[in-house]
């Protein structure tokens, strides 16, 4: 039987890696089960998006932003923390389990620390097992 | 000499009318059936004799802030959900609080015709109210219940029942006093597990049919357009399959989080009786336990996600060096 490694969508803000080979490595070798959605700020990140990937079937989701106090647009990234811990303690109420959530605030002078956590988020993720619920969306977005 | 509380209502509204202090009174009337009350604006004097209040009144009237013109001079007649709702408005900017007056009336609660139902099956015909006790009129005879026996639930979970900021409060006795919150039905359905919680949801949500009566009756729920009616792209599927109902009802309280009043008013317009302050007040729980933030009570703090306080010791992060991910 072959074991499909967790989905995990990363949502990361284009500000937040400031070393260009790892930005560089996000944007061209992730691997498979990972997908990007990079925005402008991580302020910049609904519930919704989250919601949908957690829909769309996404095992885990990580979240990375900017340092408090370094953000680009001054205080998107507190926006951000605010509102989407909350949604995912929130989202850990209807049973998507917090431990699928990893936040990130990244300092400007880490190198090579976005593989690190996306491997260690993956063998959690790998501990946890197939995600069941909430995973209910049918129709795809890009036909839209 | 106004006696009764229906009678100081209207007493204060001619008032407010004839010496132009306000263009337009919002209040409860008679409705087209015997057992509803429907909203009525009052704009002549000589109207006043139509406003009444009674646990019949199921609506929100702050939510008719949000259809009226901003410099319309207007006086509500408020109970405590609705003076907050009218506070959170008035802080989001929705109104000037100088063009409002506030008549401020200690709650008497709102009865659930739904529990009504669920005693007797026949339709009720009339329903006659008298301090504690309710008479209700039914096909096969009368029937008479205590009051706190048919009361809606968010009515029953209240923490506030006395309005907050008015400009004048009608002195006559509430049901309630304050209180501090049962959280009891809260603190059992996070007592329940990841697999029970999930079900529990998706049982309520599942009977959603899309009409967003919910969304009409809240006060809080005014943008222009709302994130389900996108179209170019589409973020949440229109249609009653599982995907689309839940995440409506999940984006639909998380909008409302740090600004539910906690009103019912969702719960009372749904048509299939589909159960959702618990998700708003879940929120407003952890608002409440992180931010000391209830809405609507102080007119000048700001919701937790609209003021952004430096919570860096409570998030592990700090601005520099150290952080713990």
């Amino acid at each position: 039987m072959i074991r499909k490694k967790p989905a995990i969508v990363l949502f990361q803000c284009q500000y937040c890696l400031a070393s260009s080979m790892d930005q560089y490595w996000v944007e061209t070798e992730l691997p498979e089960n990972v997908k990007l959605i990079k925005v402008s700020c991580s302020g910049r990140i609904d519930p919704l998006y989250i919601l949908n990937a957690v829909q769309g079937g996404a095992d885990g989701i990580m979240v990375c932003g900017c340092m408090p106090e370094k953000c680009h647009y001054k205080e998107g990234n507190l926006h951000a923390r605010r509102t989407l811990s909350e949604f995912c303690n929130f989202l850990n109420l209807l049973g998507y389990s917090q431990d699928r959530f990893v936040f990130h605030w990244m300092n400007i002078d880490e190198r090579g620390v976005i593989q690190s956590l996306l491997t260690e988020f993956e063998k959690n993720l790998e501990k946890l097992g197939a995600q069941p619920h909430l995973k209910t969306r049918t129709f795809s977005q890009e036909k839209a | 000499m106004p006696t009764t509380r229906d009678q100081k209502i209207q007493a204060e509204a001619k008032r407010l009318l004839q010496e132009g202090v306000v263009d337009v009174v919002i209040g409860f009337t008679k409705g087209t059936l015997p057992y509803k009350m429907q909203p009525c604006f009052i704009q002549h004097a000589e109207d006043v004799e139509q406003l009444e209040l009674n646990g019949l009144c199921s609506n929100n009237l702050a939510v008719y802030l949000n259809h009226r013109p901003k410099d319309e001079r207007t006086a509500i007649v408020v109970r405590g959900c609705e003076s907050r709702a009218v506070q959170t408005l008035v802080l989001e900017n929705r109104h000037a609080r100088e063009n409002l007056y506030l008549i401020g009336v200690p709650c008497i609660g709102i009865l659930d015709l739904q529990k009504i139902q669920q005693h007797e099956q026949d339709p009720v015909l009339a329903i006659q109210e008298e301090g504690d006790q309710v008479h209700v009129t039914l096909k096969s005879g009368e029937k008479t219940f205590q009051r706190s026996e048919i009361l809606h639930n968010a009515c029953l979970h209240c923490n506030h029942p006395l309005p907050v900021n008015a400009d004048m409060i009608i002195d006559e006795a509430g049901l309630f006093e304050e209180r501090t919150f049962d959280k009891s039905y809260l603190e059992s359905f996070r007592s329940l597990s990841l697999k029970e919680r999930y079900q529990e949801f998706t049982k309520e949500a599942e009977r959603c049919i899309r009409c967003y009566a919910c969304r009409e009756a809240c006060p809080m729920c005014y943008c222009e357009e709302c994130f389900v009616n996108h179209s170019r792209p589409q973020w949440v599927d229109s249609t009653i399959d599982p995907a689309g109902q839940q995440a409506w009802h999940i984006i639909r309280a998380f909008h409302q989080t740090g600004r539910c009043v906690s009103c019912g008013a969702c719960e009372r317009a749904c048509p299939m009786n589909i159960k959702m302050t618990y998700l708003t007040d879940l929120l407003n729980q952890d608002m409440f336990k992180e931010y000391d933030f209830e809405p609507g009570l102080d007119p000048a703090l700001m919701p937790p996600f609209l003021a952004l306080g430096e919570d860096n010791e409570k998030f592990g992060v700090g601005p520099e060096g150290s952080h713990a991910g």
